[in-house]
């Protein structure tokens, strides 16, 4: 037990964190969520894939860094930090579900081109309401040398900008297996929409797609394993958010005058700021240690869990009182609190929130024998 | 990072609790739930002798001062043990006085209080609070005089502290007194050894609403040598307020609060008196999940406390946060007792019939202590905007 970053942590996070300051500014954010503009941010992909930042996690063989989880939520948290669009820790998640669930033909036909940058993606494993809800919603069947494969996928983020997204489907044997969806090509995609633009699609499936595209007898075990990793993931990703939320609130409150004096010399302000930061240590904690412990290969639901639930709520109460601190100049769209607000709605609830995770930990905790 | 104990780490622990497994006996149970630790020389003074002669009480000093040399995750992980098994560790002798004494004491207060705090034979009540000083330590009146010089001369000391624990079994006062009255309040402050049995020092029983015996103690011209002075005059207040951090990362593991969930969890799942099994209400299944995840965010922050400490980091605002976190959790789970419990958890703390001997019927009375104690969760929210995001100091 040591709960201080490695030298080699904290080198990575200042790398990343260099890197989003010079590519991945606010504006960069803004323009993506213009009416009519490329939801895809081409020049800030292409300085990350410069960098290696997609094939952090994967093994040499495959062109990858070899780094572990403990590396991508370095990634993710500063990512969270700068508002990264979704697109680039949804290509990684893609990559880990590979890795972990596909066979070597596999793993070298996609990893290396997922760490380049040249395949887009997303894995959408699980239900969007309950990552530990793993029952597919497509079904599939063998037909000739492919497979039939129909249903519909819901809250796939961001297909519209993938190539590939990973989900699962029912054999009539009541197997699962994984099948690789080409957005467009499989079906209808059906954008929803967000306060932060057409970010969400259900994909309403019916299609057949080749053998190769299919990965046959998921272990249920590696499939709840890539759901919680994922699901972890976002939690390490929504403590980077946090952090930025209580950094630009502090900045703001310290620098603005009311009643002649800064509102950050107000007890009533520093309590808020205290209690922001109080949510936030455990958040930190949390998220960290449920990825660690995946990482080592756990399936780690109660970690998972516990994480959920620091990170959701200490991302609510900071954004929420971000919002009461900054008073009107936080809350009109020129200014970008709301931008860092949405992130944290999202990312609090996308497969599944505080209250769904209380559940998990019932039956963790609770059921478990005395 | 690594959030998983190494192999050394888990031997420790092992090692640890076979002590417990070991020296923890009924008897031992019997005289706590009775006489709590004012006993003389019984069951609980046996069981400090045994942990002296492990030198666990110095176990995180240097070997230069008699200590194994075994560092702050050594010192966490047997202090949360021992918070775990409900019986008394390395107190705030140990693990606050003596590292200051380390740090900022004089090459004689080193050799002459060290090595029997060491032996488990020097034991301090830590004498800062006074009736008009409380949260506001800073403006603490007890004076001390010096007569004669700083070799051969002794201290005069007049004046009262409260809330001082301990002082019932204590052999010493670690005593902040002020010696400068006409310098600013923090800068007129020393620290000053006082045997608690020299003549003029008054001790006066206060029992708190948990049962909790502390005191008000008085000192009325009690005359103590020069030497006896901590490090250099004047410069008290910067040792204690280090004192005091230490002391939150001390009192502050998760030890206790990892028990009372187990404890609440069991009882939860059986039947009470009434017939009904508390763990089939949704509500109550979803307050004991809760209370797991806030347990297992206070242990991560003791273990990150004492990692950050081991790296030479004093983790002040960290363990502010941990300190406001783990009182206000400790009566989260005193409330979520009461309706678990129902009137059983209304009956007395060792009476029959109480659910496991009223132990939640009492944690509800004690745990209001830690909140505002050793520096009250206001002030250290105070601490967490000023230190730890240089937000202004609004004239404290």
């Amino acid at each position: 037990m040591r709960l201080v970053p490695t030298e080699e942590e904290r080198d990575l996070a200042a790398m990343l964190r260099q890197l989003f300051a010079d590519h991945c500014p606010v504006a960069v954010v803004r323009g993506l969520r213009e009416p009519g503009a490329d939801r895809f941010p081409k020049r800030l992909w292409d300085e990350l894939t410069r960098a290696g930042v997609l094939e952090l996690p994967f093994a040499e063989r495959h062109d990858g860094a070899g780094g572990g989880l403990v590396e991508v939520g370095v990634l993710a948290r500063e990512a969270g930090r700068a508002l990264c669009p979704s697109i680039v820790l949804g290509t990684l998640g893609l990559g880990l579900a590979v890795d972990a669930l596909g066979d070597d033909a596999l793993r070298d036909r996609l990893l290396p081109g997922v760490g380049r940058g040249e395949t887009r993606g997303v894995a959408a494993v699980a239900s969007p309401w309950d990552a530990g809800d793993l029952a597919p919603t497509l079904s599939a069947t063998t037909e000739g040398a492919g497979w039939r494969v129909s249903g519909v996928v819901r809250y796939v983020v961001d297909a519209d900008l993938a190539d590939l997204v990973l989900a699962t489907a029912l054999t009539p044997e009541g197997r699962t297996v994984g099948v690789l969806l080409r957005p467009g090509d499989t079906g209808r995609v059906e954008q929803l929409r967000t306060s932060a633009g057409d970010r969400y699609a259900r994909l309403h499936v019916d299609a057949t797609i080749p053998a190769a595209d299919v990965l046959p007898d998921l272990d249920p075990e590696a499939v709840r394993r890539v759901a919680l990793t994922l699901r972890a993931l976002a939690c390490v990703e929504l403590v980077g958010v946090t952090e930025a939320i209580l950094d630009r609130t502090v900045e703001y409150v310290r620098g603005r005058e009311q009643f002649g004096r800064p509102i950050a010399s107000f007890q009533a302000a520093q309590h808020l700021v205290a209690d922001i930061h109080i949510g936030l240590q455990a958040a930190r904690l949390t998220a960290l240690s449920a990825a660690y412990r995946l990482g080592r290969g756990e399936v780690a639901t109660r970690e998972t869990a516990i994480a959920v639930l620091h990170t959701a709520e200490a991302a609510r109460r900071a954004s929420l009182d971000a919002h009461q601190l900054h008073g009107g100049m936080g809350y009109v769209l020129e200014t970008d609190l709301h931008l860092w607000s949405e992130r944290a709605r999202e990312l609090g609830v996308l497969g599944g929130g505080p209250d769904q995770a209380t559940r998990w930990l019932e039956r963790e905790v609770v059921d478990a024998p005395a | 990072m690594e959030f998983a104990l190494d192999a050394e780490q888990r031997a420790w622990l092992e090692e640890v609790r076979a002590f417990l497994a070991e020296h923890v006996t009924p008897e031992l149970r019997a005289e706590l739930a009775e006489h709590d630790l004012e006993l003389p020389g019984g069951e609980v003074a046996a069981f400090r002798r045994r942990i002296g002669e492990k030198g666990w009480f110095g176990l995180s000093w240097p070997v230069e001062y008699g200590g194994l040399g075994l560092g702050p995750v050594h010192q966490h992980l047997l202090m949360s043990e021992f918070e775990y098994w409900g019986v008394p560790g390395p107190d705030l002798t140990v693990t606050s006085v003596a590292p200051m004494l380390m740090r900022h004491g004089t090459e004689r207060n080193k050799q002459e209080f060290l090595p029997p705090i060491a032996r488990g034979e020097m034991i301090c009540a830590v004498g800062y609070s006074e009736p008009g000083a409380g949260t506001d330590l800073a403006s603490l009146r007890t004076r001390a005089v010096l007569d004669g010089d700083a070799e051969t001369g002794a201290w005069v000391i007049n004046g009262s502290k409260i809330w001082n624990s301990g002082a019932q079994r204590s052999t010493h006062e670690w005593l902040c007194v002020r010696t400068d009255p006409e310098a600013p309040r923090h800068k007129g402050i020393s620290v000053i050894i006082v045997p608690i049995d020299h003549p003029g020092v008054t001790v006066r029983p206060l029992i708190a609403w948990s049962g909790y015996r502390t005191n008000e103690v008085f000192f009325d011209d009690v005359r103590v040598p020069a030497t006896n002075l901590v490090g250099e005059a004047n410069h008290g207040w910067r040792y204690i307020t280090g004192a005091l951090d230490l002391e939150r990362g001390a009192l502050t593991n998760a030890g206790d609060l990892r028990r009372a969930v187990d404890d609440l969890l069991r009882l939860a799942r059986s039947p009470r008196e009434d017939g009904v099994v508390p763990a089939d209400d949704p509500q109550v299944r979803r307050d004991l999940a809760r209370l797991d995840a806030d347990v297992e965010a206070a242990t991560l922050m003791g273990y990150e406390a004492a990692s950050m400490l081991a790296e030479g980091i004093i983790p002040s605002v960290e363990v502010s946060v941990e300190k406001i976190f783990t009182s206000e959790l400790r009566q989260r789970i005193a409330v979520a007792a009461l309706d678990v419990l129902g009137p059983e958890g209304l009956l007395a703390h060792n009476s029959a019939g109480a659910p496991l001997a009223g132990r939640f019927e009492r944690l509800y009375r004690a745990a209001p202590l830690l909140r505002f104690g050793a520096g009250a969760n206001e002030v250290l929210r105070d601490v967490i905007a000023q230190r730890g995001h240089a937000m202004p100091s609004y004239g404290r």
